[in-house]
């Protein structure tokens, strides 16, 4: 008897806890779906939604608040970024995991530290420097700096990638004369997806969220991110409609959370290498 | 004779294996460390030289003042109070995760059925925007409307004055922040939880030790490496944190959820007095250096990956 009631209590704070994890999403959800006037009259609000003022808040939300254009910016931003970001990192990676060189143990920790670094220290930095080059206010204004952003990331989670491949696989190919790049884009890329995957799913997650160097940077409305127009509709310094905050809010995260799902077996393996944000 | 022969042969190819090694080393190491080198190193190297200038976005020209931004800075009550709010953030978030993401990992070493769904929604607020974290749970805790204050309502109780109040903000501040990266710890423990051989608890509770003693002499232990990482971690991260003020409280009421970060993006941004937020962003590397250097005296960074 004990022993049932125990199991009870147990699925009972398991349920809690979902409740606890999901509840603050499913409450913006709710909130978007609602008319101004109801979210201030219904509490708590109720499950019933009309069809057309979901249609016409996130009408408004995704083409005159522009949500629709700060997305494109943000897919075009985060693709590219990434992109360049695995291009340049995992070769990077796969010399810190094969080859032996001098000061190797230094260089590693002195990359990997620099996940630590706070955006805000180099935020002032970057946009005077993307001012001056002739960037400010452009795609490559903002790719430059995220791929810098995410580097250390990918390069810390494709040297645990690497490190997994036994030594025999590449060595077996070098000696039958593949050159090290050979060995890296015709064995090794084909083992590390998993790896590739991961880097590119906590890379596009950072860059998408990322919004203090873009505040800096872009100045058209046309050319913001979306975390960045996200920002300017719901800021906490003015009063805001509450269903397009949350509509807002809804068209921000939504995205990231599909593209999550899609490839959710490798958040895990992400975060425990210590690789998000 | 033929083993002098094998092994000029072999030297031979030791020499060239390290001389393709040595080129390649160039093309693969190569443009990461140029990139970094321009835009990590390099804006590091320049936000220090503006935190000796009186840089301003109105003047852009930026007179060379040497250390006087610092000294303004250690006589600034202002900045004394965003290094305050921001200890404070930084120790009430961390202790909190730590001792709830780690009984979470206990708990769902249960394994009950269905723990996997809702392990996987527990990973979610981690992955979001903190800016719509922020908007979230303004909404959750509004006053007139939200949800959670009906609720307390509803249990007969009266509902704080989460972000209005100075004396509630920064606490509010740390709940969401526990809402949001609690999952975090869990994780890296619950991996660490699942790699342990199961053998040592079993003999342990053979021997008569109940849950409790097994747990505080045999798991806690061979759980600390694990649970040092994720706390150096989630220290690093909750000290950059920026976002989440931004979208939550915007610093205030009264500047009391002003932490260094958003102390030095207001100089920076609103203010635009670069050379002043320069200084402050300034303080924070110096502690974060001091403060990582000392902690990762005593936590392997790769340990919790190694598994």
């Amino acid at each position: 008897m004990k022993r049932v009631a125990g199991r009870a209590l147990a699925y009972l704070v398991l349920i809690l806890l979902g409740v606890v994890g999901i509840a603050p999403f499913l409450y913006l959800l709710v909130l978007s779906g609602k008319r101004r006037i109801e979210i201030l009259s219904q509490v708590p609000p109720t499950l019933s939604f009309d069809w057309r003022t979901i249609s016409k808040t996130y009408g408004e939300v995704l083409y005159s608040q522009g949500m629709l254009a700060f997305t494109t910016n943000s897919v075009i931003v985060v693709g590219l970024a990434t992109g360049i970001a695995l291009i340049i990192g995992t070769p990077a990676a796969y010399a810190f995991s094969r080859l032996p060189f001098r000061g190797k143990a230094n260089l590693a920790n002195t990359i990997l530290s620099m996940r630590f670094m706070p955006p805000i220290a180099v935020a002032i930095p970057l946009f005077l420097m993307m001012k001056w080059i002739g960037l400010r206010d452009s795609y490559p204004g903002l790719i430059l700096p995220y791929v810098a952003f995410s580097l250390p990331a990918v390069v810390w989670i494709m040297i645990g990638f690497f490190d997994e491949v036994p030594r025999e696989i590449d060595d077996a190919a070098l000696v039958d004369g593949c050159t090290h790049g050979g060995v890296l884009w015709r064995v090794m890329l084909p083992l590390v997806r998993p790896g590739l995957v991961t880097a590119a799913l906590f890379s596009a997650i950072f860059i998408w969220n990322e919004f203090l160097v873009a505040l800096y940077v872009i100045d058209s409305r046309g050319l913001q991110t979306i975390s960045l127009g996200a920002a300017t509709l719901v800021s906490a310094q003015r009063p805001i409609d509450w269903n397009i905050a949350a509509a807002v809010g809804v068209v921000t995260v939504v995205p990231m959370l599909i593209f999550s799902l899609l490839v959710q077996r490798y958040i895990v393996r992400g975060l425990t290498s210590g690789a998000v944000r | 004779m033929t083993a002098a022969i094998q092994l000029a042969v072999g030297r031979r190819e030791t020499v060239v294996r390290q001389d393709r090694a040595g080129t390649a080393l160039w093309f693969l190491l190569g443009p990461c460390l140029a990139y970094l080198a321009a835009f990590a190193i390099y804006p590091l190297l320049y936000s220090l030289r503006l935190s000796f200038t009186d840089l301003t976005a109105a003047d852009g020209t930026g007179r060379w003042v040497g250390l006087q931004n610092y000294r303004d800075l250690i006589v600034d009550p202002l900045f004394w109070n965003a290094a305050m709010n921001s200890a404070i953030m930084v120790f009430g978030a961390v202790a909190i995760q730590v001792v709830l993401g780690t009984a979470l990992a206990m708990f769902f070493n249960l394994r009950l059925h269905g723990s996997a769904i809702v392990r996987g929604i527990l990973v979610l607020p981690m992955l979001i925007t903190p800016i719509v974290v922020g908007v979230m749970w303004r909404a959750l805790l509004n006053p007139d409307w939200g949800l959670i204050n009906w609720a307390i309502g509803a249990l007969g109780f009266d509902p704080p004055n989460w972000l209005g109040s100075i004396r509630m903000a920064m606490k509010t501040l740390i709940l969401v922040d526990v809402w949001q990266w609690t999952p975090f710890v869990f994780i890296i423990v619950f991996a660490r939880l699942q790699a342990l051989p199961q053998d040592v608890m079993e003999a342990a509770q053979i021997d008569g030790a109940g849950a409790i003693s097994t747990f505080r002499h045999i798991t806690l232990p061979l759980l600390m490496p694990a649970i040092a990482f994720a706390a150096v971690f989630r220290a690093v991260d909750a000290f950059r944190s920026f976002d989440l003020i931004y979208g939550l409280s915007y610093g205030g009421p009264a500047r009391s959820t002003t932490t260094l970060s958003f102390f030095s993006f207001q100089n920076g941004f609103e203010f635009q007095n670069y050379g002043y937020a320069a200084a402050v962003a300034y303080m924070m590397l110096v502690i974060l250096m001091v403060g990582t250097t000392l902690l990762l005296r005593h936590v392997q960074l790769r340990s919790a990956h190694a598994q």
